[in-house]
């Protein structure tokens, strides 16, 4: 790292970055690819997806075709449920569920009203397609709500209890940070991170890799720049144009189409946005530096990427992953870059909560880089 | 079309790709990798979430009520927190997901026949999650609140509590699980990884490998030659399709012997789908790589192109009923939500070709379509 203080040092630096921009704004289909990313992408996936249970198509099998079975069944609402018609028997009931065309059947039996009246318990059916295991168990949790509400009214009546109220337990549900559970803002920053970590191995990855292919890394190495001076200023050249990315992102798209709160601090959003992508730049020049070509790397950044992007929390809930699962992805950047992102831009959270995420990420990247490093001058030094 | 070239340069092309090694162990290692890492990590199961209480009434009842929580496997009791203050704070800094506070005089309020007002803090970032703990948060409640009424109608009217309960609850909801009894999540997760996996790597491949022809510049001795487009074109993508194929057959057999799901559908049917997935999941390589003239660009966009649908707009962790008409419109016009379709009925329904066909139909169109676009892209005399 000798010289790196000196100005000449520095200019190097400055030079060497200045090339990496370069090149990297010259491949216009890839730089039209980047731009689509932070914006269009961002965009069809904050305003379009959803990972909520909305309009399961419900069946209705009435054996009943009463006052209160009727009433029963109205009240399978959107935005959890919509009607999907009436099933005629149970065989036409299976083969809706067979072929998809209703998710759940719901089977009120005959003299369901008339049992009410008299008293009776009555036990109603609801046929869940749990091929989805996620759905299947939310679809038969509204409906539990559903029919237990229905249920409690029923018994109010029945037994005179109507007013008094009786001693039940009465929950008031707060949900914070998104009190209305508007998906964009999940889904928005979780797909702004996905491309930020996309792009944060690729492009290191692939600009080293390049080099190393065509030759032009033996022609660096006869320079007087040492092997820290030709790693460094790829990952400053690609962690400016990242951020650049996520600004446009934020304020291009996630900002000003679905108000996203952004309670933080911005510049120390930023920040940590640059440490993230400077420690996951590390883990694609180390991919680069292990394998020979571009082929090679290719499939070694599926390999560190896809299980990145998947387990990490930021599509799925860590808390149901095994502990050995758990304890892996405390090594992935990506896993505090998550808790940050979402504390600065949903909760406000300050420096005072998230030095021990900063902290971890500033860690893990030194070491990834010099590991890198390491392999580097064992190669070439 | 000579069969003698075709073979030829199929040949050539596997020797090349068995001769890079690691090259050729990734190609295989990594399908089998992501299949393991991904059945056992990936869930969107909502379980041992973290938790505190904050109990303001401390009573006997109040810690019966609390253990109603503490005990149910879906939390994971992380302790009594003093106030609202500390929730805050837990909240923020992801320790806790969940809180629930019970007001002072919860206790006698119940014993006095009044509701009794709770509040539950859930942290709303994952609204999926969140919507989930709602839904468990509602069902011990509404246990609770049904048991009280039980032993309040109970000891009011003289009636045994057996038969309280039963007057409480007029309306029994019994809910039947089909395809997959058990609610196991790998069941559904399982195939669908299939499709994941088959989506991201045989394009990756195949861009690849086309490309790296391009870039070292050995693709003008195929310019220069008498080989055909149609006959690059098939001679190249065979050895790609063939070993995405034998992939496809491990994960197959990964997701009967490790995951233990069942297959209950058509093999023969099942197969034949697949090989059209594989060929048409290889024609997207090669269309990208017919546009791209370097290697960066072929690994990137192929990247984007297929992790994100194949992620997104497959089914696989979204509902596809959830998703708005645009991205509906995005999902329907790629080929990963067909073939999940097709795979998850497959295994799970025992569907076969009867109901499947016209997903089968769209896959092979889109091949037949990408390969077409690929032959078209590709000009023995590029302009430049």
């Amino acid at each position: 790292m000798k010289g790196f203080f000196s100005i000449a040092g520095l200019r190097r630096l400055r030079v060497m970055t200045w090339k990496e921009l370069l090149q990297l704004l010259r491949d216009t289909a890839l730089m039209v690819f980047f731009l689509y990313s932070f914006t269009g992408d961002i965009y069809v996936a904050a305003s379009g997806v959803s990972m909520q249970l909305r309009n399961a198509a419900l069946a209705v099998l009435d054996n009943d075709r009463s006052f209160a079975s009727r009433e029963l069944a109205g009240r399978f609402q959107p935005p959890y449920f919509k009607h999907a018609g009436e099933a005629a028997s149970p065989d036409a009931s299976l083969k809706l569920l067979d072929r998809g065309d209703a998710m759940a059947v719901l089977d009120i039996p005959p003299r369901f009203e008339e049992r009410l009246t008299r008293g009776e318990q009555v036990p109603v059916q609801l046929q869940v397609d749990t091929t989805n295991s996620v759905l299947g168990f939310l679809a038969s949790s509204y409906a539990a709500q559903i029919v237990g509400r229905y249920a409690g009214e029923v018994a109010m009546l029945r037994e005179g209890l109507a007013g008094s109220g009786g001693p039940m337990i009465e929950a008031e549900t707060r949900i914070w940070y998104n009190p209305n559970q508007y998906d964009p803002w999940f889904m928005g920053i979780s797909e702004l991170l996905t491309v930020v970590t996309l792009f944060s191995i690729l492009l290191p990855a692939a600009a080293m890799v390049r080099e190393k292919e065509r030759g032009t890394i033996e022609q660096l190495m006869v320079t007087p720049l040492t092997p820290f001076q030709i790693l460094f200023p790829k990952v400053i050249a690609m962690t400016l144009a990242i951020v650049a990315g996520t600004a446009i992102a934020l304020f291009g798209v996630l900002g000003p189409v679905f108000d996203l709160p952004m309670r933080g601090s911005l510049p120390a959003f930023f920040l940590i946005t640059a440490l993230y992508v400077f420690t996951t730049a590390g883990l694609g020049l180390l991919a680069a530096t292990v394998s020979r070509n571009l082929a090679q790397v290719g499939m070694l950044t599926i390999v560190i990427l896809m299980p990145m992007l998947l387990l990490s929390g930021a599509w799925t809930p860590l808390e149901a992953m095994p502990p050995w699962m758990r304890l892996a992805a405390g090594f992935s950047p990506l896993h505090y870059y998550l808790d940050s992102a979402y504390g600065i831009l949903l909760k406000g959270a300050g420096m005072d909560l998230l030095w021990d995420s900063v902290l971890a990420m500033g860690a893990l990247g030194v070491t990834i880089f010099g590991v890198g490093m390491a392999w580097f001058n064992r190669q070439f030094g | 079309m000579n069969l003698k070239r075709i073979v030829a340069l199929a040949w050539k092309e596997w020797r090349e790709i068995v001769r890079d090694r690691l090259f050729f162990a990734l190609a295989f290692i990594v399908p089998t990798m992501l299949m393991l890492i991904f059945g056992f990590g990936l869930t969107l199961d909502v379980e041992n979430l973290p938790f505190a209480v904050v109990d303001h009434d401390r009573t006997p009842a109040s810690r019966d009520y609390a253990y109603r929580f503490i005990s149910s496997r879906y939390f994971d009791f992380k302790g009594y927190a003093d106030d609202e203050r500390t929730i805050d704070r837990l909240l923020a800094d992801n320790q806790v997901r969940v809180a629930l506070v019970i007001p002072p005089r919860f206790d006698e309020r119940l014993s006095r026949g009044e509701p009794a007002p709770v509040q539950v803090i859930i942290d709303g970032t994952f609204p999926m999650r969140a919507q989930t703990t709602q839904g468990y948060v509602a069902a011990i409640n509404a246990a609770v609140s049904a048991e009280n009424m039980a032993q309040a109608l109970s000891t009011a009217r003289g009636v045994p509590l057996a038969e309280a309960r039963a007057r409480v609850q007029p309306v029994k909801l019994e809910v039947r699980y089909l395809y997959n009894q058990s609610i196991k999540s790998i069941w559904s997760m399982a195939p669908k990884l299939i499709m994941l996996i088959m989506m991201l790597s045989p394009p990756f491949l195949t861009a690849l490998g086309v490309v790296r022809e391009k870039e070292s510049g050995s693709i003008f001795n195929i310019y220069s030659s008498t080989v055909s487009p149609g006959e690059f074109l098939l001679g190249k993508l065979a050895p790609y399709v063939l070993i995405s194929a034998a992939n496809w057959f491990i994960l197959w057999m990964l997701c009967l012997s490790v995951y233990q799901v069942p297959f209950k559908g058509d093999p023969l049917f099942f197969t034949l789908a697949s090989l059209i997935y594989v060929v048409c999941t290889t024609g997207f390589g090669l269309v990208i790589s017919m546009l791209v003239q370097t290697q960066v660009a072929a690994m990137i966009i192929t990247s984007v192109v297929t992790i994100i649908p194949a992620v997104l707009y497959s089914g696989l962790l979204l509902p596809l009923s959830s998703l708005s008409p645009g991205a509906s419109l995005i999902a329907h016009s790629l080929p990963p939500m067909y073939y999940g379709r097709i795979v998850t009925d497959c295994f799970l329904k025992g569907a076969g070709a009867a109901e499947l066909w016209p997903d089968a139909l769209v896959l092979a169109g889109y091949a037949v379509g990408l390969f077409a676009i690929g032959y078209l892209l590709f000009s023995k005399r590029p302009k430049s």
